[in-house]
């Protein structure tokens, strides 16, 4: 039986970035989800379920090969699945919900824990473009500290647009590949 | 498009970098507790601020040189509201905020006594110890000086606890070591390379070693072809 190798990306980012929605958007699997009922105060007023574990979508490449796209959990008291889901992956993208700004300190957090860790291809996906109150990619960047040699795109994405979702895989993976032909 | 938020999460030093970062014009309306005011912003600076009763006439008085006549303020005498209105809340953490860019026509120039590098540094100089520990989080973080920081921080009102922190960064000592070498204060040397952040004048010093990814260019161009179809 041939076996298939597993490619791995993996979609980080703070509580309620919309992790789960932007790998179904795209997973050709329905996406698998280790949800529970959120308990803490502050969580239960933002969403019903979220990850405790990972999710997982996947899209095919060839007869040989799976792309994965592993999303972790948001809350740092799950850190320890970070460490997990983040080894051997090829890049890293970062989700930001653009509409919360008293998240983007988290964020930059789980940007310093991944490249410290991980020094892989990163970019960081603005989400919720499509909502009114959403900042803008280049104030979003600004307020993480992501500074222009840093080499992190902040790139503006709406979770639940294919095409938009699909910018931001192929803006990674051209990172990954100009690293690659250096 | 507004950039609203809440102070308790988003500090008055984070509002003044995104707004001196790109030199931006236009109103920062901050609801405190007790009041709202409206700071009214040119080209990055607080030029002027004033308490309002109705939210709705700051955005119907777009002429700013009509405002102030109307309210018979004199040029030189706008610093006194930023004094008054911001200066002396900067300890204040309770109230939302909401910076609408654009929307204000200035006519001439205002001679500026608060610049926001200071305000900045004042504002930093407030925060608390889990306001700080947003930023600086790790003390093994490193931090370099960006180029031309000298001259830039030459229009700063720096406190020589500032100054010594700001000399000690260097790109190979970490949070740690800045702090045993100055020997302040934890929360002083964190408040501030959080204002230097802030101002632009420092940065995460980029790690040296990337990992080559890996897998081969060939499949990698498959996997592009393959989320392009998607």
């Amino acid at each position: 039986m041939r076996t298939i190798k597993k490619i791995k990306i993996v979609i980080a980012g703070p509580f309620a970035a919309g992790k789960t929605q932007f790998i179904n958007t795209v997973s050709e699997i329905k996406t698998v989800k280790t949800e529970r009922k959120t308990q803490a105060v502050g969580e239960k007023n933002v969403k019903e379920y979220t990850t405790v574990a990972m999710d997982f979508g996947k899209i095919r490449i060839d007869d040989e090969h799976e792309l994965y796209l592993f999303g972790t959990p948001g809350q740092s008291r799950f850190d320890f699945m970070w460490e997990i889901l983040g080894e051997g992956a090829l890049g890293i993208i970062i989700l930001v919900d653009s509409t919360d700004p008293s998240t983007f300190h988290e964020a930059r957090r789980i940007i310093n824990f991944f490249q410290s860790r991980f020094p892989v291809p990163m970019v960081v996906g603005a989400n919720k473009q499509d909502l009114p109150n959403a900042w803008p990619p280049e104030d979003v960047a600004s307020a993480l500290d992501i500074s222009e040699d840093e080499g992190i795109p902040v790139l503006p994405v709406s979770a639940i647009d294919k095409e938009s979702v699909k910018k931001v895989l192929l803006a990674l993976l051209e990172i990954i590949k100009e690293e690659l032909s250096a | 498009m507004a950039l609203t938020g809440d102070l308790k999460t988003f500090n008055f030093v984070d509002i003044l970098q995104i707004i001196a970062k790109d030199r931006k014009s236009g109103i920062l309306l901050v609801e405190w507790k007790d009041i709202t005011v409206a700071y009214y912003v040119k080209d990055g600076e607080i030029i002027f601020a004033r308490p309002v009763d109705r939210v709705f006439r700051v955005y119907a008085e777009r002429d700013f040189d009509l405002l102030i006549e109307k309210l018979r303020i004199s040029k030189e005498n706008l610093f006194r509201t930023v004094q008054r209105f911001l200066i002396e809340r900067l300890d204040m953490k309770e109230g939302v905020f909401s910076f609408t860019p654009g929307f204000v026509r200035y006519n001439t120039n205002y001679s500026v006594v608060y610049p926001v590098e200071n305000i900045i540094m004042m504002a930093s100089r407030t925060l608390t110890p889990e306001e700080v520990e947003r930023k600086i989080s790790d003390e093994l973080i490193l931090f370099e000086p960006v180029e031309g920081s000298q001259d830039r921080l030459k229009r700063v009102e720096l406190t020589p606890e500032e100054r010594k922190v700001f000399s000690l960064v260097n790109g190979e000592r970490t949070v740690y070591d800045i702090r045993k070498d100055s020997g302040l204060e934890n929360l002083t040397v964190d408040r501030a390379l959080y204002g230097f952040l802030a101002l632009g004048v420092i940065k995460r010093k980029k790690r040296e070693k990337k990992q080559k990814p890996s897998i081969a260019l060939d499949l990698l161009m498959k996997i592009i072809e393959r989320i392009r179809e998607l």
